[in-house]
């Protein structure tokens, strides 16, 4: 089975190894639905073994760990509950993982697998830098701090309590630069009222030398400190702070939670580094991105949009044309379709790209900001007509039903149907008058519409069934750029006796939007279809988590198209 | 005039002998009598060597070489005849003195017109005060612009009628006109004001008055509003003569009022406006501009002409000190400070001690009490400049960071619901404060950044209160409060019943903050030349005014022209224009000689107008002066308070200034603010303050790092602190930036709070780790002094706290309850 070898099953020190004997004795209490909230320390190191501890609830059961590699063993040392006594205990699972040398360092998911289930998944980092951890001991000031002795590497260690900050040492030189990272070990949380994403905890990184204060010879004056400089959903906020040593001497590093809290769920990991290196990024997005300013737009999208429509490639070229800046004499006339890029390097200033228009057409357009997104480089773009009229632009405009008050937002996508032909000019500036600079980099595509599937999204993570037992998965995608064809929704991989059906789901109606201009031109027609999986009574049940892979495929002119979509889901059947 | 001759002789006869080196003086020194109506008030002096002034007016007689250029409206008041030149001869007890005197008529029609005369009389009879047809309603169903800003409206109400409306110009009711062309006797506007028909404002004329003469001359002569092709100067400035005025006890002044107009005209009008003493327990004056003293002290005199409202500061002082002795002057603040103390006859205060100069400045540089160690190592320096050294170190240490950090936090507002209810937003706008604080940015460049910040910029996030960005009026009117020291809010709705704002001034500056959009987290300026999809939905960009329904377009109060451009940042022209507007300076020096002093030249800091006089205008425009040319830096404003003598009084009275509270003549006590008073206790007692982020328990409640001081937290809706909110911590919604009275409430904290109580002998505490060093009782109540007041115990004091500790039997508890009666003192509790 594949399975065996995405999965490394490891004994119990304890307990017997045979899945089905830890199964039968750990299910006499009524099955809780088992979940991980923390690790640590959840940085490792490649070529070493290390010892970490997994807190969670429900891990009473845990007999094995599930590995995205085999450069990944894990074996369980203990469990216990911790601390006794109170209303909602935490299980701790203590695992030994060792890390083979020739791993690529990067985020491996880890999920326990327990007898009640499998566990949603926690990232376990690897990285090349030895990873020291954290003394026993208070390090809540600065001769209690930690000492840095090597300057590559990776410090782990927690916030054991709230107000907590843990302190670190070092000797720098003058003129020496470093960078300083701290990496929360809690994933983000769900935003209350929305879809997105906050922070659970936020690091925040501080770097202090002697101070001489005259009220405190013992003071530490504060030399740097880093907050990511933008709060925006769903964005990352672990601390990144370069700085360079102007003195040479004894400073200090001083990590905390932005907001305070602590407790021994709050583990991160310090690296240290020499030199200046940029932030780590943000795990990229495996699936589709149809209207994200970071995505890609390669010349070989229309290929791309044509095959999720479930068509032939269009055979369309794409060429690159550099927009005229604002004084220039004129500016370059394009073909459809067509890329236009450019930098706004000087505040105000606008971009500026013509062509003709021979017959109606639907067109759309597309906004890529490679190096800075918004909210530090918002591109306006506008499409206006040869008498000056504005045709469109990317910016969604609302009115509050109550205040009558105007909204508006900024959209790296919008479709524009043009019923006159003649000539059209696309501008492009920074939203803002007073930004720029030479990273505020814009690639646009003008092309012909392809009626396409956007993005899909689909909100299982992992299953547990037990016998006789339903449960659904939402599948909702985007139908762009007037697709109107079907979508094919496939379930592979099933275990015996689990069967998949499709379904229907109850959905709140939302609010009446506020009154919206041309949502139509920004925004996608979105469409759910729901997929019940279901364990019949005889259901086998699975000593080892099944991996099910869900597909979405086009549906075009009665053929099937490829797979635009997939999701490996774990699912275990599991006693009642 | 012979008869004034003659009795100009008796008088002077019977007054004192002028003293030696006494010299006649005539006001004002060069007379010109410009138009048939003008007239001017004459005002004689003797100055003596010193510059002191003593008034003769009414005992000098006056001769004019060609007498019938003029007309005698008074003994001391000169109306035009006829044109020419002459001179004009005060003669006081043989002393002669002598001014020009100049006659132009013509100019002028030989009928009264509304814009000059009649607005004058309406203006001085009080018709249009804020309190009757000048309020923001009017009165009786008939409105007035206050002081006579909108001659054209006031016009067409007086001879249209009709009820005026504050958010429509729609006239509400029957238009009755106020004036009758037919029956002119019987125009309204005479039949009320003299009472032939019943009128709410009491009598305001006499029929046999010259105002009504001429109001009725006006309606006969078919009630016209000026002459189109002259149109009335308007006035620009009023100024006085004396500037300050400064009398004895029982003392008399006559003050002269000139009108400088914006044709660069000048005329008396002394007796054509209202005066209105904010005390009148102080200083009484006259129709005709006579000030006579009533009771020791201070006060402004309000003065309303048609189209503008001044005030001049007038203080009536003790007995003339027989010999005023010299105080010495660190810098130029003294020399103004001092100077006026002189006129005064206050004498200021002895420097201050050592202890206490030690820690006022601790408190008022770093809002921290200086530790036990520094006030001995202080107190015992022999440094002649040790002073000058602290100051410097003060002004160097991250105490200082942290502290204007958390005042400017006030000032400019850091809380989560004032900055999109996002702590990491506010978070980051306290960031932005805290570096241009610790760099010692110029004070300029951070009000530019603020006012004009977009994008993703920190300071943007003031925009978003509530997480939507403001409305233009509120965010206008805070910039203008905290960068110009105004407060315009009044104006908002109606033109200022108190000040020369009116409402189209308010929202022309508006203008400039309604292109003011928000994608997102971006803060930007919505293009005027771009649609941007706004008519999609049927919006609109334009700022209406609100009772013209007319769109709006940014123009500052001055009516500067400024090149505002369609797809610009308006906002940077509108700061770069703020920052250099003479305000700018000083209401920022204001501010924070407002913190150094507890009340600023101008109190409140942010209310300038011009019925709120500065208390010392050349202090005030010097320090802005000094602030400009030192690259308006604050840390240099600061020194430059802190190192003058004025700051340095001690704030033990003499008999001279135990009333005194606007001279600056001794330091006066001021209660600690809740975070510095709570900083204190801590340090005092060495146990540190916990500050947790909610009330609850829960995953997400956090704490602030052991050891952080109130001032250093970030903004009041993160951390509660019951403490805190017991002393008053601005909650930084609302203006002033943080009311702390006094309440029971504290009382009772002191006498059981855990901040006061629980504190003295916990485990860790200074108490405890005094008692565990096997410390003595002398040495336990020395050290505690120190801590709290930085000085030593008096002798007596000492003497009667160790037999009280020695009564109680009880030892721990006894120092607990000394240790807690130190910290229940006003002196512990003060800045003195």
């Amino acid at each position: 089975m594949r399975i065996q070898a995405w999965l490394a099953v490891v004994g119990i020190a304890g307990v017997a190894i045979h899945p089905h004997e830890s199964r039968a004795q750990a299910t006499s209490a009524k099955r809780a639905e088992p979940s991980i909230q923390s690790i640590y320390p959840f940085t490792l190191e490649r070529g070493k073994r290390s010892l970490i501890t997994v807190r969670g609830s429900g891990l009473k059961g845990v007999y094995a760990a599930m590995l995205p590699t085999s450069g990944l063993r894990a074996r369980t040392r203990g469990v216990s509950t911790q601390p006794p006594g109170i209303k909602k205990p935490v299980d701790e699972v203590q695992l030994q993982i060792e890390v083979e040398a020739s791993l690529a360092p990067g985020r491996y998911p880890l999920r326990l697998v327990t007898t009640s289930g499998v566990t949603n998944a926690l990232p376990l980092l690897v990285t090349d830098l030895p990873v020291l951890s954290e003394p026993e001991g208070a390090h809540d000031a600065a001769d209690t701090a930690i000492p840095i002795a090597e300057k590559s590497a990776v410090y782990a260690g927690r916030l054991l309590r709230r107000g907590e900050a843990d302190y670190y040492r070092l000797e720098a030189r003058a003129g020496e630069v470093m960078t300083f990272e701290v990496v929360s070990g809690l994933p983000q949380i769900a935003a209350a009222g929305s879809a997105a994403t906050v922070p659970n905890f936020d690091p925040a990184l501080t770097i202090l030398e002697a101070g001489a204060s005259w009220f405190d010879p013992r003071r530490l004056r504060r030399v740097a400190f880093n907050d990511e400089p933008a709060f925006v959903f769903g964005r990352l906020t672990d601390a990144h702070l370069t700085h360079r040593f102007e003195r040479t001497g004894v400073y200090w590093l001083r990590v905390e939670a932005f907001a305070g809290q602590g407790g021994p769920d709050y583990s991160y990991h310090l690296k240290v580094l020499a030199g200046e290196h940029p932030p780590e990024p943000s795990p990229a997005p495996t699936d589709w991105q149809e209207r994200s300013f970071s995505r890609s737009l390669t010349p070989a999208r229309l290929t791309l949009l044509a095959a999720r429509g479930g068509l032939p490639d269009p055979g369309l070229v794409m060429e690159r044309y550099q927009a005229a800046s604002t004084g220039a004499p004129q500016s370059p006339r394009i073909p459809l379709p067509a890329m236009v890029q450019g930098v706004i390097e000087k505040p105000g200033q606008t971009h500026r790209a013509r062509f003709q228009l021979e017959s109606p057409r639907d067109i759309a357009i597309e906004v890529e900001t490679p190096f800075r997104a918004p909210p530090f480089f918002n591109p306006l773009v506008r499409l206006v007509n040869a008498t000056g009229e504005e045709i469109a632009t990317n910016l969604l405009v609302g009115k509050g039903a109550c205040t009558g008050a105007l909204t508006k937002s900024l959209q790296a996508k919008l479709i524009v149907p043009l019923r006159e032909p003649g000539e059209y000019t696309l501008e492009v500036r920074e939203l803002t008058a007073d930004h720029a600079g030479s990273n505020f980099q814009y690639r646009i595509q003008l092309r012909p519409q392809i009626p396409h599937v956007g993005q899909v999204r689909i909100d299982a993570d992992h299953f547990n069934l037990a016998p006789q037992e339903a449960k659904t998965i939402r599948v909702s995608f985007d139908r762009e750029e007037n697709y109107r064809e079907g979508v094919a929704i496939s379930v592979e991989n099933l275990p015996p006796g689990v069967s998949a059906h499709t379904g229907s789901d109850f959905i709140e109606e939302p609010d009446p939007p506020e009154p919206v201009g041309k949502r139509e031109r920004f925004l996608p027609k979105t469409e759910q279809a729901t997929v019940v999986l279901s364990a019949a009574q005889d259901a086998r049940l699975t000593p080892e988590p099944v991996r099910l892979r869900l597909l979405v495929r086009p549906l075009t002119n009665g053929r099937l198209g490829p797979v635009i979509a997939e999701k490996e889901i774990p699912l275990m059947v599991v006693e009642p | 005039m012979r008869m004034r001759l003659l009795l100009g002789l008796i008088a002077a006869s019977l007054s004192a002998e002028a003293g030696a080196g006494e010299k006649l003086r005539i006001l004002p020194e060069r007379i010109v009598l410009q138009g048939a109506r003008a007239s001017q008030q004459l005002v004689a002096l003797l100055v003596s060597a010193d510059g002191s002034e003593r008034e003769v007016t009414s005992e000098t007689s006056w001769q004019l070489q060609q007498p019938n250029l003029v007309r005698w409206l008074a003994p001391a008041r000169l109306g035009a005849a006829a044109s020419g030149s002459t001179m004009l001869t005060a003669t006081w007890r043989g002393q002669k003195a002598q001014v020009p005197v100049t006659i132009r008529l013509g100019g002028e029609g030989a009928n009264p017109t509304f814009s000059r005369e009649i607005l004058r009389i309406l203006t001085k009879r009080g018709c249009n005060t804020s309190a009757c047809h000048g309020g923001v309603k009017g009165r009786g169903g008939f409105k007035l612009s206050a002081s006579g800003l909108y001659p054209e409206e006031d016009y067409e109400w007086i001879l249209q009628g009709g009820g005026y409306q504050v958010l429509t110009p729609e006239v509400k009711g029957e238009r009755i006109p106020r004036v009758d062309l037919a029956n002119p006797e019987r125009s309204l506007l005479l039949t009320k004001p003299t009472l032939t028909v019943a009128h709410g404002g009491g009598k305001r004329l006499e029929p046999d008055s010259e105002d009504y003469r001429t109001m009725l001359a006006w309606v006969r002569a078919g009630a016209p509003f000026g002459d189109a092709s002259r149109p009335a100067p308007a006035v620009m400035k009023l100024t006085f003569t004396p500037p300050l005025v400064v009398l004895p006890e029982g003392g008399e002044r006559q003050l002269l009022v000139t009108a400088h107009f914006d044709n660069g005209q000048q005329e008396d009008f002394t007796h054509q406006v209202i005066y209105s003493p904010n005390d009148p327990d102080i200083v009484s004056v006259s129709p005709d501009g006579r000030i006579r003293a009533q009771s020791r002290g201070e006060t402004a005199i309000v003065v309303r002409a048609a189209g503008w409202v001044g005030s001049v500061i007038a203080g009536v002082t003790g007995p003339r000190l027989p010999r005023y002795p010299h105080t010495p002057r660190a810098n130029f603040i003294d020399q103004h400070v001092f100077s006026k103390l002189e006129r005064f006859q206050i004498l200021p205060s002895e420097l201050s001690s050592d202890s206490e100069f030690l820690r006022r400045v601790c408190l008022d540089l770093t809002g921290a009490l200086p530790p036990p160690e520094r006030v001995r190592e202080f107190l015992s320096s022999r440094d002649p400049n040790k002073r000058e050294k602290l100051i410097d170190a003060l002004i160097g240490s991250p105490e200082f960071v942290d502290y204007w950090t958390w005042r400017f936090a006030d000032v400019f507002r850091v809380a989560i619901f004032t900055n999109g209810l996002s702590s990491k937003w506010s978070q980051s706008y306290w960031e932005w404060i805290r570096d241009w604080v610790e760099k010692d940015l110029p004070y300029d460049q951070v009000a530019r950044e603020r006012i004009a910040s977009q994008g993703y910029e920190p300071a943007s996030r003031h925009f978003l209160p509530y997480n939507q960005i403001g409305p233009p009026a509120d965010v206008m009117a805070e910039e203008v409060r905290v960068f110009l020291g105004r407060r315009l809010d009044c104006a908002q709705c109606h033109n200022h019943p108190y000040e020369n704002w009116s409402q189209d001034q308010f929202w022309g500056m508006a203008a400039f903050f309604s292109r003011l959009f928000r994608v997102g987290a971006v803060v930007f300026d919505h293009p005027t030349n771009m649609d941007l999809s706004t008519k999609d939905v049927g919006g609109s960009l334009e700022l209406l005014h609100p009772r013209t329904k007319q769109p709006v377009k940014p123009v500052v109060f001055d009516r500067t022209p400024l090149a505002v451009t369609a797809d610009g940042n308006p906002r940077r022209v509108l700061a770069e224009w703020m920052t250099r507007h003479p305000y700018f300076a000083e209401a920022a020096v204001n501010r924070i000689w407002g913190y150094f002093f507890g009340r600023g030249i101008v109190d409140p800091v942010d209310d300038f107008r011009s019925t709120n006089p500065p208390t010392h205008p050349e202090l005030l425009a010097a320090l802005a002066k000094d602030f400009a040319d030192h690259g308006y830096r604050l840390r240099h404003l600061m020194r430059t308070i802190v190192r003058s003598r004025t700051y340095q009084l001690s704030y033990r009275p003499n008999e001279t200034n135990r009333r005194d509270v606007w001279n600056y003549s001794r330091a006066l006590a001021r209660a600690l603010d809740a975070e510095v008073l709570l900083d204190a206790v801590v340090d005092v007692t060495g146990i540190p303050e916990t500050f947790a982020t909610a009330v609850s328990e829960g995953a997400s409640v956090g704490e602030a790092p052991r050891g952080t001081r109130a001032v250093q937290l970030r903004d009041p809706d993160t951390f509660y602190s019951r403490f805190l909110e017991l002393y008053g911590r601005a909650s930084r919604g609302a203006v002033p930036e943080r009311n702390a009275k006094p309440n029971l409430s504290q009382a009772l904290h002191i006498l059981a709070g855990s901040t006061y109580v629980d504190r003295l002998q916990a485990p860790g505490s200074r108490l405890e780790s005094l008692l565990r060093a096997g410390a003595s009782d002398e040495k336990i109540v020395e050290e505690f002094y120190l801590a709290a007041l930085a000085r030593y115990p008096e002798p007596e004091e000492r003497r009667e706290v160790l037999e009280l500790i020695a009564k109680r039997g009880n030892r721990q508890a006894a120092l607990g309850e000394f240790v807690w009666a130190l910290l229940s003192s006003r002196e512990f509790a003060e800045n003195h």
